[in-house]
């Protein structure tokens, strides 16, 4: 059984990130974070605002984001979901790419 | 009297949706997904239920985990189309059945189904990105949606059986309304995939052909397994099949699979199925 299940816990311990996450479905909110980071992100901690400036899916992952917030963040920088699967398995694109039957549909 | 005219399982993969408005439908990458879908359009075309009914999860876009339901039906008469990060897509807003969708919403609750009810939401790919797969979005939609929305992205969700069970109990409220309505069931997800954690990537193609098979003959069967069972077989997010089986209840004891179609591009295995 794999120990990444978004249970209660983590949805508890990963709500502040989540909601700024949830948030960039609304234009203002991406337009502010592309133009302005820090303002956007000023509800989250410090560690918080690290992992999204650096985009290190799995460590937000790890802290308590839910993969479907994650994918809002995916979709403001242009990110695939590919490109985020790779991360989580510590390996590059290219890689990943090679495990997969049809690499060109994405 | 209104009634169930059949039955469609189908992924709801955003990349579904993306391939679609791309145009992608005669790229070889692509080809063999679209190829699948035709008989269900085709089957839809000459049928023409007046609804279709969606079982599907929204992905953490329109409701949030401040407050999360397990099962939320929409009753309104219209739904907008959910931005999810890269603006709303363009397709017409889905016209709903809010008259049907108030009955459903009393015979369920009466049944002891307390669901949540949602109006006035926009609606995200779970629900379209398959739609516009099987149903033409111009000069507009055909028909109505009805949008049953399934918590299976936070634990705990409900069981295999709540959700087979939740199915007959649709059936006895579609069959109890007066008008003479033609309703065919959606249900959307899957299959294999893993999206997460240190099995990110994973898929299972036998057990993904196994549960097409058992949806078809044998649903009790799925229904006795565990959420956690799903999870270990199919993934992960995979597990979200059990969408599936609020479809398959629907359609009572015997259904006949006419169709299906199975294409594992990438991340997640695409499947279609059509029964009657």
């Amino acid at each position: 059984m794999s120990k990444y299940v978004f249970d209660l816990e983590r949805s508890a311990r990963g709500l502040r990130l989540n909601r700024f996450l949830n948030g960039l479905t609304r234009k203002e909110n991406r337009d502010l974070f592309l133009k302005s980071p820090d303002e956007a992100m000023q509800d989250l901690s410090d560690e918080e605002k690290d992992m999204v400036r650096r985009l290190d899916w799995k460590a937000l992952q790890d802290y308590g984001a839910s993969f479907f917030c994650l994918e809002k963040l995916a979709r403001t920088k242009g990110v695939s979901n590919p490109q985020m699967v790779a991360a989580f398995r510590g390996e590059t694109l290219e890689q990943f790419l090679k495990t997969r039957r049809v690499p060109g549909a994405r | 009297m209104a009634r169930i005219i059949g039955g469609i399982g189908t992924s709801h993969v955003p990349t579904i949706a993306m391939a679609f408005d791309k145009g992608k439908q005669d790229d070889p990458d692509w080809k063999p997904l679209f190829k699948g879908y035709e008989p269900v359009a085709k089957w839809l075309a000459e049928k023409k239920p007046d609804v279709l009914f969606f079982c599907f999860n929204d992905h953490a876009t329109t409701f949030f985990f401040d407050h999360y339901p397990t099962f939320a039906l929409g009753v309104s008469d219209e739904y907008r189309i959910a931005d999810e990060g890269v603006g709303v897509r363009q397709i017409p807003n889905l016209r709903g059945n809010a008259a049907l969708s108030r009955h459903i919403a009393y015979s369920l609750v009466a049944d002891e189904f307390d669901l949540a009810i949602f109006q006035d939401l926009p609606l995200d790919h779970g629900l379209h990105s398959p739609l516009t797969m099987m149903w033409p979005k111009s000069p507009d939609w055909p028909g109505a949606v009805i949008p049953l929305v399934v918590n299976v992205v936070q634990q705990p969700m409900p069981t295999p059986r709540r959700c087979y069970r939740l199915g007959k109990a649709i059936r006895k409220a579609v069959e109890s309304y007066p008008e003479d309505l033609k309703v065919a069931m959606i249900g959307t997800g899957g299959l294999s995939h893993q999206m997460i954690g240190e099995r990110a990537g994973f898929n299972d193609e036998a057990w993904d052909l196994e549960f097409l098979d058992l949806i078809e003959r044998d649903p009790e069967r799925l229904a006795s397994m565990s959420v956690e069972d799903f999870m270990e077989r199919g993934g992960n997010e995979g597990a979200e099949v059990i969408m599936w089986l609020i479809m398959r209840g629907a359609l009572g004891t015997r259904a006949k699979k006419l169709h299906q179609n199975y294409y594992l591009p990438m991340t997640t295995a695409m499947a279609v199925a059509l029964f009657e």
